[in-house]
């Protein structure tokens, strides 16, 4: 069996052969408790560094490493996790939430921080005046009240049961109260922003005063700005840099087996998908969406798109990487080509059917593309394809307009946003103008009930429906690589790449 | 400059002395390495093109998932892309579409190119200077920037890149059929012409064409070189022809993201594109030899 089949469990780490020898020889010395040396991480240059603004990886990655978030999530358990609440209430109704704030942290310059801080932050974020992107994510808050100094009270104005997901959003990063530049990295986090040359480098040293026992592992972490994922893992290869994060499957493939360095995949729950429009024809007949399925051959796609890293998809939003929710026995119909031509004629396109199929022209759009137009052609749908760059392709909403289209949607934390932003019948991003009532009361029952039983079984209705009638189809989900020097331990890749914590990360 | 009298195309149709003409030429061409060379492998390349489906091991875009990414062996001799498909096959296949594409480009934008350039060239007056000073603007953008202004509008296909080929070499063939046209058309056998009261369309076609016939043959032979040059880089740049066509330019450009997999994905169409295009620039040097051509301005 080849390695990375192994690969559809919810987590596995790559390790280089040499390595596990390594590990099995001899066992490792216990982590020292001051953290010593320097971590070079290679990454992107950073455009914003306002907590609020924030959006790509290494953007992230620094917030993470110079401020800290409310609540977290794990990595492995994808389950919310304390950071500066130290524990949480939860009211019986769901609406009111009371969290309690570790004691004594500081920020940079010294102030203590207290629950004003925690309230300032989330004002800030969802003041519908200031249009962060968080506005609308935080709509359903009624009032954030500093409870007691180390106490803070979140309510809201209907029970959402994904609203410890919500405060650990990308951009909720504490600061603090009355904070009039908020690009002026005085976090509370484990690192402290030392010198920051736009065009080259961020130098962070330690944050002495910590909170965290023994955290962070490093003294000092240099990230230097690269502009190309190559130059990145020439770098990693070369010695001039400890680590990599998301790179190509390509360059990933390289790193194996080569000696000093350790590469991690993980599964995610980004994908690409294939939908055709619903609302008129030929998609309106759902027999063709239906032939479009049987005539796809996944596993074919999953070893030429993806080179067997990730996981292979069932036409739902809600992958493998959602333990309690994915259900594994809903599965789409096998390939049957006869099948898918038979359906077509019953359509009415017994001589074939002609569409232009729609792709930006990023990551592994356009292979899954030309691998489509092969296997469909099989059962008489004649696609041609139309590659585009991204700002053409989803440039004034073009995207949401085409009959065949194929979009990539990144990976959340939880799967409620991929069906109300995507499937449900007023979607803002609908892109396949898909109306099914059944899929709307479902989608409106997982979002809202706060009965987990109850939610698990409506997830399961839901990947059955998408399965059998969905517009959509996911071919597979994304796996998230990274590579660091051996030399390092403590490193746990996360699927946003950028929320990778760099303060677990030592010198073995 | 050419001499009009040694080439009398127009009687090639009265047999034996034109079948020698052709071996005397040919021999001529093929005197020196150089232009031997770069007239077999163009002609090599021609045959590619055109024998190229019945020689190809293996369908254009067939995927064997099992073969994915292998390296150059005997089942494929080129090796196998990151998509399962065999490079020799596709570089073969490639052959033809390029062929079709600058060699049509080149004969339409060599047709459109010597009417204007004869014309032009013949009449004066302001037709010459308003057809030149617009063929001057046209020139004044270097032909890459002209044909992605042109693509952005038209949108990326096949037809859309032999249109950008015409467009962009017309005025350059204009302007090398004008200047002969100039230096012909005061000698004295066309003054003679002019006074046996032959028509316009007489004079340009059976007294100043044959003239243009040497310079016209090198400068196409340079145009295809470069209209393959051109259509490549579009393919390169992924404004071109679309996926999955077996353009050498678009092969190049995929397999860019898996070089470090497979480098011979990209190394053979790459390879391809180089040397053909050499091929096609040493018979054009044979060709100015034999027709003892000089495009310098």
């Amino acid at each position: 069996m080849k390695p990375w089949l192994k690969f559809t469990q919810p987590l596995f780490l790559v390790v280089t052969a040499s390595l596990l020898l390594a590990a099995c020889a001899s066992t490792a010395p216990a982590p020292s408790e001051t953290g010593e040396g320097t971590l070079r991480v290679a990454f992107q240059s950073l455009v914003q560094t306002d907590p609020a603004l924030i959006s790509s990886d290494s953007e992230v990655l620094v917030a993470n490493a110079v401020y800290d978030y409310l609540v977290d999530i794990d990595p492995l358990s994808n389950q919310p996790i304390p950071r500066l609440a130290r524990e949480w209430q939860i009211s019986e109704d769901g609406l009111t939430y009371t969290f309690t704030l570790v004691e004594g942290v500081t920020f940079h310059d010294g102030n203590l921080l207290s629950a004003a801080d925690v309230v300032w932050t989330f004002n800030r974020l969802r003041d519908p005046a200031a249009e962060y992107a968080t506005a609308s994510l935080y709509e359903n808050i009624a009032s954030i009240e500093a409870t007691g100094t180390l106490e803070v009270t979140f309510t809201l104005t209907s029970p959402n049961p994904f609203f410890l997901y919500d405060l650990s959003d990308n951009h909720a990063l504490i600061i603090k109260d009355g904070t009039e530049d908020a690009t002026d990295f005085n976090g509370s986090g484990p690192f402290v922003v030392e010198n920051y040359s736009a065009e080259d480098r961020i130098i962070l040293s330690a944050n002495p005063d910590y909170f965290v026992e023994g955290q962070p592992g490093v003294s000092h972490v240099e990230i230097i700005f690269f502009a190309d994922e190559t130059a990145m893992v020439d770098a990693l290869r070369g010695g001039q840099v400890d680590l990599v994060l998301r790179m190509s499957t390509p360059l990933f493939e390289s790193l194996q087996d080569v000696a000093g360095i350790q590469t991690m995949a993980i599964p995610t729950n980004g994908f690409d998908l294939v939908r055709l429009r619903a609302d008129r024809e030929p998609g309106s007949d759902p027999r063709v969406i239906q032939a479009m399925k049987l005539a796809t051959d996944r596993e074919a796609i999953f070893e030429l798109v993806q080179q067997g890293y990730g996981a292979i998809g069932n036409d739902s939003p809600i992958g493998p990487l959602y333990e309690a929710y994915f259900d594994p026995s809903v599965q789409p119909p096998a390939r049957d080509v006869e099948a898918a031509r038979a359906l077509l004629a019953e359509a009415g396109y017994e001589d074939g059917l002609d569409l232009t199929l729609h792709t930006p022209n990023t990551g592994g759009r356009p292979d899954l593309a030309a691998v489509l137009k092969e296997q469909w052609a099989e059962a008489g749908i004649n696609i041609e394809i139309s590659v585009e760059p991204e700002e053409v392709y989803y440039g004034e909403n073009g995207w949401l307009e085409v009959d065949l289209g194929i979009t990539g949607w990144g990976s959340r934390p939880y799967p409620q946003f991929y069906l109300d932003t995507m499937l449900v019948s007023e979607a803002i991003w609908n892109e396949a103008h898909f109306s099914d009532g059944e899929f709307d009361s479902l989608a409106e029952t997982a979002g809202t009930t706060l009965d987990e039983v109850e939610r698990v079984e409506a997830y399961s209705q839901i990947q059955a429906l998408l399965a059998e009638r969905g517009p959509v189809i996911i071919p597979y989900y994304f796996p998230q690589f990274g590579a660091i020097s051996d030399l390092f331990s403590g490193f746990q890749l996360e699927a946003f790449a950028g929320r990778t914590d760099l303060h677990t990360i030592r010198l073995k | 400059m050419a001499q009009p009298a040694k080439i009398q195309l127009r009687t090639g149709s009265a047999a034996p002395p034109g079948g020698q003409r052709f071996f005397a030429f040919l021999r001529s061409l093929l005197r020196r390495p150089t232009h031997a060379f770069g007239t077999g492998v163009f002609v090599l390349f021609l045959l590619l093109a055109v024998f190229g489906p019945m020689l190809a091991p293996y369908g254009v875009n067939q995927q064997i998932v099992a073969e994915a990414r292998q390296a150059p062996s005997a089942a494929h001799w080129f090796g196998t892309d990151r998509l399962g498909r065999d490079v020799f096959s596709r570089v073969l296949l490639g052959a033809a579409d390029i062929f079709a594409l600058a060699g049509l480009g080149t004969l339409l934008a060599v047709t459109i190119g010597t009417s204007l350039g004869l014309l032009s060239g013949y009449r004066g007056g302001w037709f010459d200077e308003l057809l030149m000073r617009f063929f001057d603007s046209l020139l004044a953008l270097p032909a890459l920037l002209l044909a992605l202004l042109l693509l952005g509008t038209l949108g990326p296909s096949q037809s859309s890149v032999l249109l950008v080929i015409v467009v962009v070499y017309i005025p350059i063939v204009a302007r090398v059929v004008r200047s002969v046209v100039l230096s012909v058309k005061t000698r004295a056998y066309i003054e003679a012409a002019r006074v046996q009261g032959e028509s316009s369309a007489r004079i340009l076609f059976r007294e100043i064409l044959p003239a243009v016939l040497p310079a016209l043959a090198v400068e196409a032979a340079l145009r295809f070189s470069y209209a393959i040059f051109l259509a490549s880089s579009l393919g390169y740049l992924g404004v071109g022809v679309q996926p999955p066509s077996p353009d050498w330019g678009l092969m190049v450009f995929e397999a860019r993201g898996t070089v470090s997999q497979t480098p011979w994905a990209l190394y053979f169409p790459a390879a391809a594109i180089s040397l053909l295009v050499i091929s096609v620039n040493l018979m054009a040097d044979g060709l100015k030899r034999v027709f003892q051509v000089n495009l310098e301005p």
